[in-house]
């Protein structure tokens, strides 16, 4: 790939190894090509799936293990394996009911994989105004998490509103890590 | 407490981080060179219970260009892995403390300073602990574009995920490093295991049988997808496999021309600097599957028209890349 072929404008930068114009070949930075062109369709895609998944936990088909499972796109085996249990026991906690007999230490661990505080494998959250913004902080208590919630100044707000709930980016960001 | 360390993005996290560690500690050595020392060019097609979709693998096991490069080139390597996080977690404090920039394995999920929409579960990412400030370890992420931190939990859970390739708390850092390493042996079996995995390992979804199997592979996702989404979702991840997912573009094919530009100076040998040159082309017209993809997927033009073409062009790149691989063979026989 020649140099001038690798600049693309974006935030999110990568290194690729180009020809220069002395016929040498080595690394130069750039912003990415892909994000640029096709991040769009991306998050399109994926909010679409991500609300189709949400409508199949609200409706009480699935449980929060199998919306974590398939919004983060994970394997049953490799989840298995992240939680320390077998991947029947998994199996058995994608739905309402095997959810319903896992203790809170599994339910832990559970919520230390998929990024998020331990009371999001229980409730969903959604504001009814866009210009509402929702933090979730960490506290010194493991099983306790604080819920701040804020006005947006117009035009600033990042879409906490109607119809975001469990899996929320803004909702799960700040406990990414636990 | 903090390292002295000049932090510098690479294509890659596994190379990237290598290269500066020697970079740091005295050692003249680009990201390409480490790359292809190690052997690392690989082509795979996997589809395990691990992964939620097939997928394709463009550089060999996680952790052999850690392995490899310092063995090939002499350097005395300190590795140590950890049962005990709070062991694994005072090791690298004490670490740092005496002023030691250390690599360190961990989950990539838990990288937060990331974009979100990259982050994904992935426990062979490799990064540099450079020290320590108000409870947070200041840290150099080659996917970067500067220095950055996380706290101490996130570090700790990083370092100690569970699941394939745990990183089971792994540090390293090099102890010595040769006045002058025969970097002529190296290159040499970094050209050898490459053409190795390549041409000659007996697995049908690895090396250039790989790509065969990838280009006729593709064509049957249609039957493994929920919807045209998925579908193109799937598709469009050829694309940011092969270009961006730590690859230097062109699914490592442009990293490893360059490397072979390298070797061509070092073995002193220009019918090596020729195959560098057919790598780079090879690399572009990788590229080219990837912009394909992308577009096939973005207008969800994804018929069985469509996905047979770019099954054919991915089969031109296997027949392209068992030519220049032998040819790479023949040349340091």
């Amino acid at each position: 790939m020649k140099e001038q072929d690798a600049k693309a404008v974006n935030a999110h930068q990568v290194v690729l190894y180009v020809e220069r114009a002395d016929d040498s070949y080595g690394p130069v930075q750039t912003g990415s090509y892909l994000a640029q062109e096709f991040i769009d369709d991306f998050f399109l895609k994926r909010e679409h799936y991500r609300l189709e998944c949400l409508r199949k936990l609200e409706a009480g088909e699935v449980s929060a293990v199998w919306f974590y499972l398939q919004t983060l796109g994970l394997a049953e085996a490799d989840l298995a394996a992240r939680v320390g249990a077998s991947r029947r026991a998994v199996r058995r906690h994608l739905t309402p009911k095997g959810f319903g007999e896992i203790d809170l230490r599994l339910a832990a661990r559970y919520a230390e994989v998929f990024g998020v505080p331990v009371a999001n494998l229980f409730q969903t959250i959604a504001a009814r105004d866009e210009l509402v913004e929702l933090m979730q902080e960490r506290t010194a208590n493991p099983l306790l998490t604080k819920t701040r919630v804020g006005v947006a100044a117009p035009g600033t707000s990042v879409g906490a509103g109607a119809g975001a709930g469990a899996g929320d980016a803004e909702a799960g960001k700040p406990e990414a890590g636990r | 407490m903090s390292a002295p360390f000049t932090h510098k993005m690479a294509a890659h996290c596994e190379s990237g981080a290598v290269t500066a560690l020697l970079k740091n500690a005295g050692m003249d050595v680009t990201e390409s060179l480490v790359f292809g020392v190690s052997g690392a060019i690989f082509f795979g097609y996997l589809s395990v219970p691990m992964l939620p979709f097939p997928t394709i693998a463009l550089r060999n096991k996680p952790g052999r260009i850690r392995l490899k490069t310092p063995t090939r080139l002499g350097v005395k390597m300190h590795t140590q892995n950890f049962r005990d996080p709070a062991a694994g977690m005072r090791a690298l404090d004490e670490l740092i403390g005496r002023g030691i920039p250390v690599g360190v394995q961990v989950d990539y999920f838990y990288m937060d300073y990331l974009p979100e929409y990259t982050r994904a579960h992935f426990n062979a990412h490799y990064i540099i602990v450079t020290g320590k400030k108000d409870g947070r370890y200041q840290l150099s992420d080659t996917y970067f574009p500067m220095l950055s931190s996380i706290d101490e939990a996130t570090m700790r859970t990083a370092r100690f995920a569970r699941g394939q390739f745990a990183p089971k708390g792994l540090l390293f850092y090099p102890e010595t490093i040769p006045e002058r390493p025969d970097l002529k042996a190296a290159v040499r079996k970094g050209i050898k295991d490459a053409v190795f995995y390549m041409t000659k390992v007996p697995i049908p979804f690895f090396g250039v049988r790989g790509i065969r199997f990838f280009a006729r592979k593709v064509q049957e996702w249609p039957k493994l997808t929920r919807d045209i989404e998925h579908l193109s979702h799937e598709v469009m991840m050829i694309a940011v496999i092969l270009e961006e997912r730590g690859t230097g573009g062109g699914g490592f094919r442009y990293l490893y021309a360059t490397f072979l530009q390298e070797a061509a100076k070092i073995l002193g040998d220009a019918a090596v600097a020729e195959v560098a040159k057919e790598m780079m082309v090879n690399g572009d017209r990788w590229r080219d599957v990837s912009i394909a993809a992308a577009r096939m997927g973005k207008r969800r033009d994804l018929g069985p028209q469509k996905l047979h073409e770019l099954g054919e062009m991915i089969l031109e790149r296997a027949e392209a890349e068992q030519q220049i691989f032998r040819r790479l063979g023949a040349l340091v026989k």
